[in-house]
């Protein structure tokens, strides 16, 4: 149904630097599909979405939208927006006009329904969403959830083939999500084709029929919820999806500011409330790896990781210009390696040089 | 900040005692020479200002012709000096005052043509020969003065003047100076007027007279808005130079009021009912005079109308170009505006009328109708532009992603919300530029304010016609503001 080849996305800043967005996507969705585009903030995730519409306007590429080219300037772009539904961060309700009247305005201007038919078809959409009593109100006497759910219908409305959602949820408190998502998930049941720009990464996982991974302004990874959220390929992809954390450092020599690592790592897990314990155990290995265990015949890299999402926390002590095993050298019974032992759950040497140490 | 206000107080308080003046001793004062010393109010801009200045050490006050009587009424000024057979003509002692000495600044006026039209000014000064030699100069002279002494009903002397079908008419800028040009039952006649129209009569030009202020005749005569004046002007060195005078006809004088020595004010005398009555029917009733303020209420309500539909047009094509995308657009129609903002509007109506349609013969309603088009254009522009952009990004965009084009998105997306936001902030432009109408007396057009300086002119009382026309702005001012809070009401979104 939509086919995007090499779509480029530059923006220029008012300095007159330019910011490239997209850099190359390749992407279809088909009819009765839900895509869903994830990826790290700032990669371009809505302005991929805004271009399909042509909301924003592509610096290069191409958009087939039923194998019309919409980046023609032949093609009435009013007639394949009409097909094309937006649901939008802020809502953007019509703020002068009645719930009611902002699902009718469309139809009536549009699509030449008179306004008996329009009303009705529009009373009946906001039963669906479960917003029949509203439809008198104006949008500022509505919740956030109830404008969004709203702002659903009147998509609906324009009987669409396909419904762009830019980040419904983002703009919403906590506890308005899940009615929004309810609607979402209640289309996605009767076959909308749908593509959702998201941050609910349950919600994604479950509604979606397929994913994209956006990074750095391609398409990074793409596959079904399952290969994305349960074996992603590619290390940014999951790094993303664990929602892993790093802190690096590297020390030239056994001499290094040893204090000054620990209040790194102190403030590093008050971040993501990991407590003193936890910061105390991994000071405590730290120290006796550094001191005690590795050679430091050459510069050494510490990677401490933190998964938010498995709460899993290794450390990597990576010894650079060494050919002999480091744990295989170091004593058995040597009191430094006997404590590591004692702190962590397991050690080990996965390749020469490099000690893994998970907690 | 306490010592500013003490300060701010102190300075009001100077500035009252100012003032108000001290009665002074004024039985000394018999002649011209004696002024010296005292406080004397003039028409500014005449030629009693002008002799008086010339003799120094007199406390000259220039007020507007209307202004002069209450000025020493209130005790403003000791004197103030007025046309001899006007102050004859008025019910002074009603008013606490009377005519100390009279005969005095005595000069001749004449008709004034431009100096590259030596043609029509021999014509004027021809006729004028033929009628002082056939005897008609005197009797025309004799009628008049014995009307105006006697207070005859002057109206058996309304010229009997026809407009001549067809030709160019000559445009005669005047002044209404009683007895010489005035208003009577909204006809124009006096002693100038009917000279001259029967020197048209006999000529045969159609004529069509204009009224000016004082100060503007002389530059509307050389940029070529009128070709006569034709307002007592006195023959000065100064104006000849600028002005073709033609032989005199008339000489006049001047009379010089003072408060009456046994000094009962008007208000003990009469009681504040009676002195209304009175004002209301020397104002108004008499003379028909009510007539002159209904016409100029009319000009007022058209002027006020073609101006604020002129404005909302030049208003919204400035809006746009203001906001187009383009910077060779934009930034120019940026600064229109701002220099149309920042010179006042009397000035752009002057330079309108005096400078870039000075040699076309466009009336001064249309002028006006430009230049506050034109000024008032530029605020509305502003008041339109914040308008649209309080209008957000996202509800275009709504309107966009629906497949609204752009054309349907504004008429029925942004515009209704910018609307509810821009009439209430223009309800005071539009009210404000009602109100500015009334310096349209400037560029010839007789508006509400001119009507009453008409009428002030004549009975010189400042009280009443000043009253009746803030009355009638407040009540204008008032019916605009309810008619768009009713539009405010209608655009204002209601949930059902």
């Amino acid at each position: 149904m939509i086919k995007v080849r090499h779509l480029k996305k530059v923006f220029r800043t008012p300095g007159g630097d330019e910011l490239t967005v997209l850099r190359d996507i390749n992407c279809d969705i088909e009819t009765g599909e839900v895509v869903s585009i994830i990826g790290p903030s700032g990669t371009g995730k809505s302005t991929l979405l805004r271009c399909l519409n042509r909301l924003e306007e592509p610096t290069s590429g191409v958009i087939e939208v039923d194998g019309k080219d919409i980046l023609d300037h032949r093609t009435d772009i009013n007639l394949i927006r009409r097909r094309m539904g937006m649901v939008f961060q802020n809502f953007n309700l019509f703020e002068h006009l009645t719930i009611l009247d902002n699902l009718t305005l469309c139809p009536m201007t549009l699509l030449g329904k008179s306004r008996e038919e329009a009303e009705r078809r529009g009373l009946e959409l906001l039963g669906t969403v479960g917003l029949h009593d509203k439809a008198g109100c104006l949008p500022r006497e509505l919740s956030g959830g109830q404008k969004q759910r709203a702002a659903i219908a009147r998509c609906l409305a324009m009987e669409p083939d396909i419904i762009l959602f830019d980040e419904p949820t983002s703009a919403l408190d906590p506890t308005m999500v899940s009615e929004v998502l309810a609607v979402i998930r209640h289309l996605a049941n009767h076959g909308m084709t749908m593509c959702i720009v998201s941050h609910e990464m349950q919600f994604v996982r479950d509604v979606s029929t397929r994913i994209l991974f956006l990074n750095d302004g391609i398409v990074y990874e793409e596959g079904t919820p399952e290969q994305i959220f349960e074996n992603p390929r590619k290390p940014v992809t999951r790094a993303f999806i664990n929602r892993i954390r790093t802190l690096e450092s590297v020390f030239e020599s056994r001499n290094f500011d040893l204090y000054g690592l620990f209040g790194k790592i102190h403030t590093f897990c008050n971040k993501y409330g990991l407590g003193t314990k936890v910061s105390d155990k991994v000071e405590h290995i730290t120290e006796e790896m550094l001191c005690g265990i590795m050679p430091f015949c050459g510069p050494v890299k510490l990677t401490i990781e933190y998964s938010e999402k498995t709460s899993g926390l290794s450390m990597a002590f990576r010894q650079e210009n060494t050919t002999e095993n480091i744990l295989d050298s170091t004593d058995e019974k040597s009191l430094s390696l006997m404590m590591v032992k004692g702190l962590s759950s397991s050690v080990n040497e996965p390749e020469t040089g490099t000690v893994c140490v998970e907690i | 900040m306490r010592r500013g206000l003490l300060f701010l107080i102190a300075a009001v308080l100077w500035l009252s005692s100012c003032t108000g003046r001290k009665a002074q001793d004024l039985s000394g004062v018999n002649c011209v020479e004696d002024f010296k010393g005292h406080s004397v109010a003039v028409a500014m801009g005449g030629s009693y200002d002008l002799m008086l200045s010339e003799m120094g050490g007199i406390d000259i006050i220039r007020l507007g012709v209307g202004e002069l009587l209450v000025a020493v009424e209130k005790g403003r000024a000791d004197f103030c000096i007025i046309d001899q057979y006007q102050a004859g003509m008025l019910n002074l002692e009603s008013r606490g005052l009377e005519i100390k000495f009279k005969n005095i600044l005595k000069g001749t006026a004449g008709a004034g043509f431009r100096k590259d039209d030596s043609l029509l000014c021999s014509q004027f000064n021809g006729y004028l020969m033929g009628i002082m030699a056939s005897g008609e100069y005197d009797e025309w002279l004799d009628e008049w003065t014995s009307a105006s002494d006697s207070m005859a009903d002057a109206s058996l002397l309304v010229p009997k003047h026809e407009k001549k079908p067809g030709g160019r008419p000559l445009h005669v800028g005047i002044t209404i100076t009683y007895p010489y040009l005035f208003l009577k039952e909204n006809n124009l006649t006096g002693i100038e007027v009917d000279l001259f129209n029967r020197f048209c009569e006999k000529a045969g030009y159609p004529v069509d007279y204009e009224i000016y202020d004082f100060s503007a005749l002389i530059p509307a005569l050389n940029s070529g808005k009128i070709d006569v004046i034709l307002s007592h002007m006195r023959m000065t060195e100064e104006r000849s130079k600028q002005v073709l005078f033609s032989d005199a006809y008339i000489e006049g004088g001047g009379a010089a009021v003072c408060r009456s020595e046994n000094g009962v004010t008007s208000c003990e005398r009469a009681g504040i009912w009676s002195r209304i009555k009175e004002s209301f029917n020397n104002n108004l009733v008499v003379e028909r005079r009510w007539k002159l303020m209904a016409d100029g209420l009319w000009v007022t309500i058209q002027i006020s109308v073609l101006s604020i539909v002129a404005a909302v047009l030049a208003g919204i094509i400035l809006c746009r170009l203001r906001m187009s995308r383009r910077r060779m657009v934009s930034s120019p129609t940026g600064l229109v505006i701002d220099l149309l903002r920042g010179i006042p509007l009397l000035v752009v109506l002057m330079l309108m009328f005096y400078v870039i349609f000075a040699s076309s013969r466009i009336t001064g309603t249309w002028v006006t109708v430009m230049s506050f088009g034109l000024y008032y254009g530029a605020y509305f522009s502003e008041v339109f532009r914040t308008g649209m952009e309080s209008v957000e990004r996202g509800q275009w965009e709504a309107g966009f992603a629906l497949g609204l084009g752009k054309f349907q998105t504004f008429l029925k997306v942004a515009l209704p919300q910018a609307l509810s936001r821009i009439i209430p902030v223009l309800k005071g432009e539009v009210i404000a530029l009602i109100k500015m109408t009334s310096v349209v007396g400037y560029v010839a057009v007789v508006d509400l304010t001119k009507a009453s300086d008409i009428i002030r002119a004549r009975t010189l009382d400042a009280f009443f016609p000043l009253i009746l026309v803030s009355v009638v702005y407040i009540i204008l001012a008032w019916l605009t503001g309810m008619g768009l809070k009713a539009l405010e009401n209608q655009l204002t979104p209601k949930s059902r």
